[in-house]
């Protein structure tokens, strides 16, 4: 196995016995970068050379004995909403053109002093406003979106072109790309992880999280990137809690809610197929499995567009003015749009989010975990604009794709998405494990005993180079 | 529920009340993606909400801390501005 093959945790446990050095990794991986980054597209910039001095330096610290944990030496990429010291944080946008960042996003902060070397900034659909990312290709499938917002993440992880990434989800931006290519996506609860130094979206609905290979991966980063900060108002300043952290895939005792309504509703066969799968097996490593009903699903959409469109626009309000002809036909024009949003209906919204967080809360009165489907159908063609269902109706690519991942956001409990197989055309499924606030290490739980019993999920995309 | 479309000259007067003068040519795009957003939120009239009070996010214990964000702020607009 070459090193840009390992994951996360098989990497760090190399690193800390010596068996492999972060410059033999660093350079695995920016060797892959070089051989696939022209069919896919994942990055903005890559900084082969301060990486193989970051990974140098770090292998000199491991050395001395310096050994700072898991992530120490290894590379990584950003979505390029994440400011660091000294870069241009593009947004993927030509309004950005000649930004610097002054200094580190605290998750960058975070990542740097772990020890983790940056191999460069991943694309994002532009401003993170939109559920493809068109500058980046599927990893299983050149003609297939990439999913986004944090397209150029999930690729450059699903391809060995960075061993994790950071990625942001406003309305499914990291769990969806995920799915679509067949890796791992944890957005956690709302405030869990500090937004300083990330470009927003939408302020009430942002989160910022891991996209790895593994379940455990995501675990592994995740502990680095949680703590309080002053500087992100919404920071919880709080450590996850639920089941005491366990390694055994033994689930008995869980609770695992599957939707009766809504999650399985217009959802591509194969998709549905797969998912009641996975759940089935949940239920064989000992979960006890609950049916329930998805609160206020009718004004799901409403609620997220209500929040999103408005907030979205206030955040572009100088350059949207200053320099509209930069932003992309698409963003522009639901930036224009959203001047046009009512207060009234804004605070609708915000009164909707508050019945639904009560009605979601008292739903895990009952279970422990929900399991559905993360994403709708696999990944669209890239020149695909609809999805047409069975029943007749037709529903865009970007609305099918914030369908089942809006909740999470406007509730903002925490989410995991995790690859369950593959559909005949050989295109990644994703599954979704959505807990209770603050309940990361539950959803975890779950996530990695379906993991070390189905180890197949978690390989590489094949792309031959 | 009720809900008015906006034609593009309306669109273009109430983007201008909100600070945003339309260029030309864009008054009938914003306004058909403007009525479509409508459309969509506009269901939340449905709702009786009593005396719920909105969830914002914010948490009023670090609304003190407001200057530093603002002078921040400040910096990535001149960076951003082209």
């Amino acid at each position: 196995m070459r090193p840009y093959e390992l994951t996360l945790a098989d990497a760090a446990k190399a690193i800390a016995s010596r068996e492999l050095s972060p410059v033999e990794l660093t350079d695995s991986v920016l060797g892959r970068i070089e051989a696939v980054e022209g069919r896919l597209g994942a990055y903005v910039a890559v900084f082969a050379d301060a990486a193989r001095h970051t990974a140098a330096r770090a292998e000199r610290d491991i050395a001395a004995g310096g050994y700072r944990g898991p992530l120490h030496g290894v590379p990584m990429g950003l979505k390029d909403l994440i400011d660091v010291a000294g870069l241009p944080t593009t947004a993927s946008s030509r309004v950005r053109e000649h930004h610097v960042a002054v200094r580190d996003s605290a998750v960058a902060a975070r990542l740097r002093d772990a020890g983790a070397v940056l191999l460069g900034k991943t694309h994002t659909h532009e401003f993170a406003y939109g559920l493809t990312t068109p500058q980046s290709r599927n990893a299983w499938a050149a003609d297939r979106v990439a999913g986004g917002s944090s397209g150029g993440s999930a690729v450059a992880v699903a391809a060995g072109a960075a061993t994790f990434a950071l990625g942001t989800d406003t309305g499914g931006s990291i769990r969806v790309p995920s799915a679509l290519n067949g890796v791992v996506g944890l957005k956690p609860t709302y405030g869990l992880v500090s937004r300083h130094g990330v470009t927003s979206l939408s302020w009430s609905l942002d989160h910022v999280g891991p996209i790895t290979r593994t379940v455990a991966d995501a675990e592994l980063v995740l502990a680095a990137l949680v703590g309080p900060d002053p500087s992100d108002r919404a920071a919880l300043g709080e450590p996850p809690t639920g089941h005491p952290r366990r390694t055994d895939a033994d689930l008995t005792g869980l609770r695992v809610g599957v939707p009766r309504n809504y999650y399985f509703e217009r959802v591509a066969p194969e998709v549905a197929e797969a998912v009641h799968s996975a759940i089935v097996h949940l239920g064989e490593l000992g979960a006890e499995l609950v049916a329930v009903d998805i609160p206020m699903t009718k004004y799901i959409q409403a609620t997220q567009w209500g929040l999103m469109v408005p907030e979205a626009t206030a955040y572009h309000e100088g350059t949207l003015r200053s320099s509209p002809e930069l932003y992309a036909p698409d963003v522009r024009v639901l930036l224009e749009a959203g001047e046009l949003v009512l207060a009234g209906d804004y605070l609708r919204a915000q009164r909707s989010r508050t019945l639904m967080r009560r009605a979601w809360a008292e739903l895990f009165t009952a279970v422990d975990v929900i399991a559905a489907p993360a994403v709708t159908s696999t990944a669209a063609r890239s020149d695909q604009q609809t999805v047409e269902w069975p029943d007749g109706t037709m529903e865009s690519v970007s609305d099918t794709y914030v369908r089942l991942s809006a909740p999470a956001n406007i509730t903002g409990l925490p989410s995991l998405s995790l690859p369950v197989g593959l559909d005949s055309a050989g295109l990644p499924i994703g599954m979704q494990l959505i807990g209770r606030p603050l309940g990361e290490a539950t959803i975890l739980r779950t996530g990695r005993a379906y993991e070390t019993t189905r180890e197949s999920v978690s390989r590489l995309a094949p792309i031959a180079v | 529920m009720t809900t008015a479309d906006l034609s593009p000259d309306e669109a273009a007067r109430w983007a201008l009340r909100a600070g945003l003068p339309l260029e030309a040519g864009r008054p009938d795009t914003v306004a058909a993606t403007a009525n479509h957003i409508q459309n969509v939120i506009a269901v939340l009239r449905e709702l009786d909400f009593g005396e719920t009070a909105p969830a914002a996010t914010y948490q009023a214990a670090y609304a003190a801390d407001a200057l530093p964000d603002a002078v921040a702020g400040a910096e990535e607009r001149a960076d951003a501005a082209v």
